[in-house]
């Protein structure tokens, strides 16, 4: 029986998903965008269950759905400890910070020089002054900008 | 001859459209350029990776009724944008949020796709707990400013090449999928192999053709949780034993670090 329109679209979303959680995973260094990458491809493989499910008009791509939200909140907790320990360790969130991990046959990955940052900076809209101006708080002086 | 010319049609344009997702992505990911050159890049990324969707979008299946098909090219356009977004944005912290509006995406094309209550568990469990358990981590971790990693990536052409012939390959394989019973590919339902059954052994009760998923049947949590209490009792088991080995695991972890190991820093800690 071929599989309704419904389900192969989804069969493709899924797809589509698994397909950009893979690039991430591979392209990216940020151990957390790499982790959240690998989220990705674990939603794609929901979605395909779910589709597949709908095709065989039963119960059993749901209940692998439901163990694999189970397996991610576990994987989650377990590998978040981990990055936070790799933090502890290096200081820096980079996956290449663990490249002694890699073959002795492979050459070292090195970091060319990055040109500057010219971004312009995002403007927030400036309302009428009003009051007395409130003295500086040195602690505030000293906090991040932006994320 | 017609469905043999109109199948390849659809397959050069699904070739096409993998072709621009590929090089949409390559342009889009990190590269650690400067910033006008970083600006053009993700201009012709955005302008490619439009047209692959909607290559993609022009050879989908038509559903069947208007307002269905609405629903779903917009929950699948959500999910996948938003995807696109979470693996090339700088920062860790938009890339999380991103992430949060893909979840919102899968859980309406759950939705649509008959789990209602899959749907809801995802921006529950998902979006509620996991997410902002990488927010956390994210908050204890970040550096301020853009870090150096951030900004380049690990082979992104390779990675984007990657990424296309997979798609490249599941299309193909849907694409074979759709194109009829009488393929090799076909695979055959259950509904259809029960009924093939009953009518092999002639049993007096035909097996009955299982319920479609209706979405808005009444009982449908219900149902789900019979099936997942009754048949996979022994799953549920497992997984619980599983969620406390994990936590028990994470806290051991934690806990066993030397304090002296760990990195100082920050302008507070230092002055210090």
């Amino acid at each position: 029986m071929t599989p309704s329109p419904l389900v192969l679209d989804g069969l493709l979303v899924g797809g589509m998903l698994f397909a950009l959680g893979l690039v991430g995973i591979l392209a990216r260094r940020n151990l957390i965008v790499m982790f959240l990458s690998a989220e990705l491809m674990l939603q794609g493989v929901s979605v395909s269950l779910v589709s597949w499910s709908r095709h065989h008009g039963d119960w059993g791509g749901h209940m692998l759905v439901i163990f694999v939200l189970t397996v991610a909140a576990c994987e989650a907790a377990v590998a978040l400890v981990f990055v936070l320990q790799a933090f502890a360790r290096t200081g820096r969130l980079d996956s290449a910070a663990w490249q002694s991990l890699r073959e002795s046959n492979l050459p070292r990955s090195v970091d060319h020089e990055l040109p500057a940052v010219d971004a312009i900076p995002f403007q927030f809209p400036r309302l009428t002054p009003a009051g007395v101006a409130p003295e500086a708080d040195e602690d505030e002086l000293l906090e991040r900008e932006h994320v | 001859m017609s469905p043999v010319a109109s199948l390849s049609t659809t397959g050069s344009i699904l070739a096409v459209a993998v072709g621009c997702a590929a090089a949409s992505l390559w342009l889009l990911l990190p590269r650690g350029e400067s910033g006008v050159r970083e600006r053009m890049a993700a201009r012709f990324g955005t302008l490619l990776g439009v047209v692959s969707l909607a290559l993609f979008v022009a050879t989908g299946h038509r559903l069947g009724g208007l307002g269905e098909e609405a629903v779903f090219l917009v929950v699948s356009l959500v999910a996948v944008i938003s995807g696109v977004a979470t693996i090339v944005t700088r920062s860790p912290v938009y890339s999380a949020i991103w992430f949060a509006l893909a979840l919102a995406g899968v859980a309406g094309v759950l939705l649509v796709l008959g789990a209602q209550f899959l749907g809801v568990a995802t921006i529950v469990v998902y979006a509620g707990a996991i997410l902002v358990m990488f927010l956390f981590v994210l908050m204890l971790a970040q550096p301020s400013g853009m870090a150096s990693y951030d900004r380049v990536s690990n082979e992104p052409l390779l990675s984007a090449v990657a990424g296309a012939i997979l798609l490249g390959l599941l299309t193909l394989f849907i694409g074979r999928l759709s194109a009829g019973p009488a393929d090799c590919c076909a695979v055959p339902s259950k509904a259809a192999a029960l009924a093939a059954a009953g009518a092999n052994t002639a049993a007096a009760v035909a097996p009955e053709p299982p319920a479609p998923l209706d979405p808005l049947a009444a009982d449908h949590v219900a149902r789900l949780g019979g099936e997942l209490f009754g048949r996979h009792l022994l799953a549920v088991e497992a997984a619980g034993v599983l969620l406390l080995v994990a936590l028990i695991g994470s806290i051991a972890i934690v806990s066993r670090t030397p304090p002296e190991e760990r990195f100082e820093r920050g302008p507070r800690r230092a002055e210090a």
